[in-house]
């Protein structure tokens, strides 16, 4: 398969994961949204890693998998707390930043 | 074991030291301190190992003619790794002589205080001989300096121990505003020390007043130099105009008063004369303007003590008469009468100051009007002050007689002619002024509080003994002073001391005859009366507060007006446009999480359009 099957399919998952973000109003979804966004880039990494024959990129993959965990993680308590805070989860009832 | 010698240095250091220790013992010891009594007893003790120490230095070639100054110091200030000051002691025949006379008297006055203070609370007291103690370690760290910088140091230090000292009864209203008129007023004048400090660095590098400096200040720095000391000098030691802090400080209590602001630390002025000397030297013109300011202080102060109803006024201007004469003599060119006068005023009007310590003590009032008659009551406090009146008449004999005479025969060597007959007339006041005192306060009618007078307790009569016998022999230790300043001096009776001795006899009788004999009374002729006049509108105040009015308010009111509107203007301006920008700006803050990521992705494409076409 040509690289460039796999760059179309990583921009194809970046923008989906960027529409989802902008427009989900569930936190969660938001959440799954960035998830497809740092997918695309592993992708990314992976094919790269392939085109130059170094496993550099399939390392920084295996990195960015814990990261994304992590980020989950973190992602998911401030959902929990944006429950207790408002009974729901819709990012537009979190908005006391309002200048 | 070797013998244990102390080098002169290390007795001046230890001298210095010891009410420092004293301070630092009361000062952080609170449980101590407010035992009053008990912390009385350690500044004491403290002050007592200093004297012995100050009385060490007084032996072998102190006093011989131009020994070089023994001078132990360390490094204190570095400017780009060149050393511009250090701290240390300069011991020689003068600065050990002004030790003991310096220790001396704070050892009396504080022993004095015990007994006069006795009704005060524990608290009070211990604070009181705190003060005494940093008062001391201030002074004496002044007298040794070997150095301008040093000096102006400790010249600030017993300025802020004078003020505290004088609102000691700061319950007191009036004693609140003395304290704060005399440290404005002295503090006005340090400007010119300060300002003068300046002035010798910039000429010098150093802060010395060695040959060497005085040299590299040419006729220019040196007269700038002394002209600014001298202002310094005028504050500190009551010359007129500035001498109206003094009157004033006698809200303090009267010890105070004897040690601070009569024998040393007005004394300190003078003092600071003495050790730039070379630098005053070769400045003609200050020397001239001293001779006439001095010798007209001593006059006008005369005349005004003349008048005053309270005993301690009538002693402080006596003092800033006093001072008038020493700088006048100093004024004259010649550096040892007016140190030694400086020496024997010391004792007597601490003497005196005591004295009527005493005398307010047994009737409880200042007022010569309610004292009378109380020498059959308190016949040796009465003693010792009419020996200290007369030491400070001039009467033959008496230490006052000795220095006066010197000074006034330098001035007459020199054919300063009008500031000689200024004080010659000063002299005959100064006798006028005291017989009054003596027969108002310890003979004449009995005032009301006189019934319950009764003699010191025996805290308060030691120093006054002592002391009288210091104004009784100070005399002839003239001529070892002479020699410690460099100079050659045997008594003998001058023309000048025959007439100053003359008016001093003609002043105690013509007293005599108005206040002991009541054969006139002074009030009623009219050039008394005049000068009575003249005081009690307090002129000299009143043109102080008249100039303030009319310049600083004047002067500050345009800087608080450009403060206000100039610079806090600009300063407004700048916090009203960061406000009205920030107004607009919260708008951009919807608070929704989606705008924000709206934000972030525009950002994203900007920076990859950037790139793109980059």
């Amino acid at each position: 398969m040509p690289t460039q099957a796999y760059l179309l399919l990583s921009a194809a998952l970046f923008c989906l994961g960027i529409y989802g973000v902008l427009t989900r109003r569930n936190a969660i979804g938001v959440l799954v949204a960035i998830e497809l966004m740092a997918n695309a880039v592993n992708i990314n990494l992976v094919a790269f890693s392939r085109v130059w024959g170094s496993l550099t990129g399939q390392a920084f993959t295996l990195f960015s998998l814990a990261l994304t965990v992590s980020e989950v993680v973190v992602g998911l308590a401030i959902v929990i707390l944006l429950y207790r805070a408002h009974q729901s989860v819709l990012t537009d009832s979190a908005s006391e930043m309002k200048g | 074991m070797s013998a244990f010698t102390l080098t002169r240095v290390d007795a001046a250091l230890l001298c210095c030291a010891a009410p420092l220790l004293s301070f630092l013992i009361l000062g952080l010891t609170p449980a101590l301190r407010r035992t009053g009594r008990i912390a009385g007893y350690v500044s004491i003790a403290f002050a007592g190992l200093s004297t012995l120490y100050a009385a060490s230095l007084l032996q072998g070639r102190m006093f011989a003619a131009a020994s070089p100054p023994d001078i132990g110091q360390v490094g204190w200030l570095y400017a780009g790794g060149k050393l511009v000051a250090s701290m240390g002691v300069q011991v020689d025949g003068i600065s050990a002589s002004m030790l003991v006379v310096v220790t001396v008297v704070a050892l009396c006055v504080q022993v004095f205080s015990l007994g006069y203070l006795h009704d005060e609370p524990p608290a009070a007291l211990g604070r009181y001989y705190t003060w005494h103690s940093l008062f001391l370690f201030s002074m004496l760290g002044l007298v040794v300096a070997p150095n301008a910088l040093q000096l102006f140091l400790c010249w600030e230090l017993v300025g802020l121990a004078s003020y505290l000292l004088i609102g000691f009864y700061f319950k007191k209203p009036s004693a609140g505003q003395a304290a704060v008129k005399a440290f404005w007023v002295t503090k006005f004048a340090d400007i010119g020390l300060g300002a003068g400090l300046l002035v010798l660095y910039v000429f010098t590098g150093t802060f010395d007043w060695s040959p060497q400096a005085v040299q590299l200040l040419g006729a220019t720095g040196a007269a700038w130099t002394a002209g600014l000391f001298f202002l310094a000098v005028m504050g500190k030691s009551a010359q007129f105009p500035l001498h109206i802090w003094l009157p004033d400080a006698m809200e303090g209590p009267t010890p105070v008063s004897a040690l601070l602001h009569a024998a040393t630390m007005v004394a300190a002025g003078v003092y600071l004369i003495v050790r730039t000397y070379p630098i005053f030297q070769a400045a003609p013109g200050v020397l001239v303007f001293m001779t006439f300011l001095g010798a007209w202080t001593a006059l006008f102060a005369s005349i005004i003590a003349c008048s005053q109803n309270d005993i301690k006024k009538v002693l402080a201007y006596s003092t800033a008469a006093q001072l008038g004469y020493m700088v006048s003599a100093l004024g004259a060119g010649e550096l040892w009468p007016g140190y030694f006068h400086l020496v024997t005023h010391a004792a007597f009007k601490a003497l005196l100051f005591l004295g009527a310590g005493a005398l307010i003590h047994a009737v409880h009032s200042n007022n010569l009007q309610d004292m009378g008659g109380l020498w059959p009551k308190l016949k040796i406090s009465g003693t010792a002050f009419i020996i200290g009146a007369m030491a400070l008449a001039g009467v033959p004999g008496f230490a006052g007689f000795f220095s006066k005479d010197a000074i006034l025969d330098v001035l007459l060597e020199r054919h300063l002619f009008a500031p000689w007959i200024a004080l010659l007339a000063a002299a005959g006041l100064t006798a006028f002024y005291m017989t009054r005192v003596v027969m108002l306060a310890l003979f004449g009618k009995p005032g009301h509080h006189t019934e319950h007078a009764h003699e010191s307790p025996p805290s308060m009569l030691a120093p006054l003994v002592l002391l009288a016998i210091a104004a009784l022999t100070l005399g002839f230790a003239g001529t070892s002073l002479a020699t410690a300043a460099g100079h050659e001096y045997a008594f003998h009776l001058s023309t000048s001391g025959l007439i100053a001795s003359s008016l001093a006899l003609l002043g105690i009788g013509v007293g005599w005859l108005a206040y002991g004999k009541n054969a006139f009374v002074p009030g009623k002729i009219p050039a008394f009366a005049f000068v009575q006049g003249i005081v009690e509108s307090s002129a000299v105040d009143r043109s102080f507060a008249w100039s303030y009015r009319v310049v600083f308010q004047g002067v500050s009111g345009g800087v608080a007006w450009f403060d206000r509107y100039i610079i806090d203007g600009f300063m407004n301006f700048s916090a009203w446009l960061t406000q009205m920008a920030g107004e607009r700006l919260r708008a951009a803050q919807t608070g929704r999480v989606v705008d924000y990521l709206y934000a972030v992705v525009a950002g994203l494409l900007l920076l990859a359009a950037a790139g793109f076409w980059r």
